[in-house]
């Protein structure tokens, strides 16, 4: 039975990232995953939004959630560069319909990126490596926004806000993490674990490996993983998001990511992004759902157009419509609606990392891998520097 | 549409307490007290481990009727009034339990009802909750292995409610208690309407408090009882029983739900098929 120092049950962006990020060490690596490519479940089926976190309205402060992703947000060029992935700064409009919305936005804008700037802070990152946030008054946004409802009084600007491919970021992670050594198991189910003294035993439909240490980076599937050692010390709800693609023409019509704030007892958002590739993408009709549900809720393509037509009125969207589709994440605290992430080890099962990601987990991959890498590096793993490392190499993974 | 169920049933329950129990095993926690409520706010299923603490039955019972009554996680009520939730507790009797560990249910955006957990810490009591009301949208079931006592007062449940199909009575909450009233389980029946709970719980209440049939007791302490009427749980009337195991009073069974004289057959007969012994 071949022996890893760490097996990653995984190729969603949350396991390719920790992959890419331990092929910098001289540390032998497998990648589990269960479908034939990569980054074909959450990853697929997202908003493809990066550099989130001047939305601090995303983050509860004090969270991993905030701390990873406002963190990533200075990373995210060289990142995308070496990686070789489309990344393109679009720039994010909050939308302001009234006076409560606008004292909401200063709320946030009072304190977006302040507090990360303290260093002390643990998300603290230095002045000059991102921009800062910008009120719009009405007529800048309709220079900005043409289409944009004349309703709107102006927005809250954040020029960090950008978009890429997760899918390819995924597969170039991959890629990256073959060419340093890492070694993958594609179309390889994890269906039972073992937990030994020193080292766990994987088993999938087709084989058996050990690993000295495992990271569950799983996805929505991380509970049941976890439980197969007695380390699920976390619940969540699965959570439907239904998205609305919109063709090639409406590229024109929107250029800036933009959405509303949530108003009590709307427990959807609504916001559009307009894709690396071009088309608009608009949602989330959000709903709590069994992770086995495939089906588009009733009311979800409407809510989604009804989102489109609030921001840009008066351009015929229904006739663009290139396909809604959705994508299940897990939500923490969903009782409370106040997510975080979950990326730690169990306090009674060692050598084992949980990751849960659930909203704006490809915005943090620049430094899950980091975290990961130091819980490893905390818990045992010996890390010695990868002398062979490249940053760029491309290592021919099937994705 | 998504299959999930619009309301709390028994099924649905006593999931959510099994889900409950493997976590707080799992995570080495202690063993608590576990409460499920319904939209109204009243016991659907409840169950007490066998270290855990007698008055964990109450808080969990409490916590998971705050968080259905109020619509809101503990965790929320407790910053929302700032920490001053405990002064609310002039109300309501003090049921109103501001304290992490009781978890709303929430399916199809609405409040469907409460989890409770007692036992451990707040933060502790929470996470169980947590896994408690997550259960629902899992598709597969949770079968948690509970120790004697608990698991005990499982089987007499179980037999209780497949009497209740066999005979075709009405729907029966069950309630069992320990030797010292406390109670152990209660299940409430779909369709048993929530006036059973807590009549289930004082008829076994009374059974082990005075070690007899729950009926016997007007007639044995008649003046006393009728004079004072000192205790809000008495009541002497049919369908609480005593038990004993190993040869020791172990506890009592209360079911209500029917004719008073149907209840108490049907706890009696339970007792007997179970291999339970009666009291005296
Ligand atoms: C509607 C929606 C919008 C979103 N918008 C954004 C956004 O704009 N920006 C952003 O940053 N994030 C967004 N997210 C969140 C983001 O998509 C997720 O955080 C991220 O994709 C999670 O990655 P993951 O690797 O944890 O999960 P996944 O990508 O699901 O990866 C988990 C992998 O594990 C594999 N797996 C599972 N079980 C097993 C097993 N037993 N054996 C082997 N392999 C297994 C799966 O096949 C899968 O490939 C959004 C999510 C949704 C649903």
């Amino acid at each position: 039975m071949e022996k890893y120092d760490v097996v990653i049950v995984g190729g969603g962006i949350a396991g390719l990232s920790v992959a890419r990020e331990l092929s910098k060490y001289k540390v032998s690596t497998l990648v589990i995953e269960k479908n034939e490519g990569f980054g074909k479940e959450m990853t697929a089926s997202n908003m493809t939004l990066v550099c989130q976190g001047a939305d601090s309205l995303t983050f509860r402060h004090g969270t991993l959630h905030a701390e990873l992703n406002i963190k990533s947000i200075p990373l995210w060029p060289k990142y995308a560069e070496e990686l070789g992935i489309p990344f393109k700064k679009i720039g994010g409009l909050g939308l302001i319909r009234d006076r409560i919305d606008f004292f909401r936005f200063m709320k946030m804008y009072s304190r977006a990126f302040k507090s990360s700037l303290k260093g002390e802070e643990s998300y603290y990152i230095p002045k000059g490596s991102f921009e800062p946030l910008q009120f719009l008054d009405k007529k800048t946004l309709k220079d900005l926004e043409p289409y944009s409802n004349p309703k709107i009084q102006g927005a809250l600007y954040d020029p960090n806000l950008a978009v890429t491919d997760p899918v390819k970021l995924a597969v170039a992670l991959a890629e990256n993490a073959k060419a340093n050594g890492v070694e993958f198991l594609l179309k390889n189910e994890v269906k039972k674990i073992m937990r030994e003294d020193e080292y766990f035993t994987i088993m999938t439909n087709e084989t058996s490996v050990k690993g000295s240490f495992v990271v569950n980076a799983s996805g929505i599937n991380a509970d049941r993983l976890a439980e197969m050692v007695k380390a699920r010390d976390f619940s969540y709800i699965p959570v439907k998001g239904v998205l609305t693609d919109f063709d090639e023409d409406t590229s024109e019509v929107f250029k800036h990511q933009a959405f509303y704030l949530p108003s009590l007892g709307e427990p959807h958002i609504k916001a559009v992004v307009p894709l690396i590739y071009g088309g608009l993408r608009v949602g989330i009709h959000l709903s709590f759902t069994l992770r086995s549900d495939k089906e588009i809720p009733l009311g979800a393509v409407d809510h989604n157009l009804g989102v489109i037509k609030s921001i840009a009125p008066g351009y015929p969207f229904e006739k663009h419509i290139k396909k809604t589709f959705f994508g299940i994440m897990p939500l923490t605290n969903a009782e409370t609606g106040w997510h975080d992430f979950v990326v730690d080890i169990p306090p009674h099962v060692p050598r084992w990392i949980n990751i849960v990601l659930g909203p704006a987990g490809v915005s943090s991959s620049p430094m899950l891998g980091k975290k990961v890498v130091e819980l490893l590096s905390t818990s045992g793993l010996e890390m010695e520097p990868n002398p062979r490392f490249s940053s760029s190499a491309k290592g021919g993974v099937k994705g | 549409m998504s299959t999930l169920s619009r309301k709390v049933d028994l099924n649905m329950a006593i999931k959510i307490i099994n889900a409950m129990i493997i976590y707080a095993n799992d995570n080495e926690l202690l063993p608590g007290s576990y409460a499920v409520v319904d939209e109204g706010g009243h016991v659907v299923a409840f169950e007490r481990r066998d270290e855990a603490p007698a008055a964990t039955a109450d808080i969990a019972i409490d916590k998971a009727w705050t968080a259905a009554t109020m619509k809101a996680s503990g965790r929320i009520l407790e910053i929302i009034s700032k920490g001053q939730g405990w002064r609310l507790n002039v109300k309501h009797k003090g049921r109103l339990t501001i304290i992490p560990g009781a978890v709303p249910i929430i399916a199809n955006a609405r409040v469907i009802g409460g989890v409770g957990h007692s036992g451990g810490s707040a933060e502790d009591d929470l996470k169980i909750a947590q896994a408690g009301w997550t259960a629902i949208f899992r598709e597969e079931g949770f079968n948690a292995e509970v120790e004697e006592r608990l698991s005990l007062a499982r089987k007499i449940a179980k037999e209780a409610i497949e009497e209740v199909n066999n005979r075709k009575l009405k729907p029966v909450t069950v309630a069992v208690v320990d030797e010292w009233g406390h109670p152990t389980l209660i299940y409430r029946v779909d369709g048993a309407p929530f006036g059973t709970l807590e009549l289930a719980r004082d008829k076994a209440w009374t059974a082990a408090a005075f070690k007899t049939l729950s009926e016997n007791v007007s007639s044995l302490y008649s003046n006393m009882i009728n004079a004072t009427n000192w205790n809000e749980r008495l009541t002497p009337i049919p369908g609480g029983v005593p038990f004993m195991y190993n040869n020791k009073f172990a506890g009592a069974i209360g079911i209500a739900g029917n004719m008073p004289e149907e209840d108490k057959n049907l706890a009696m007969d339970v007792i007997k098929k179970v291999g339970l012994e009666l009291l005296g």
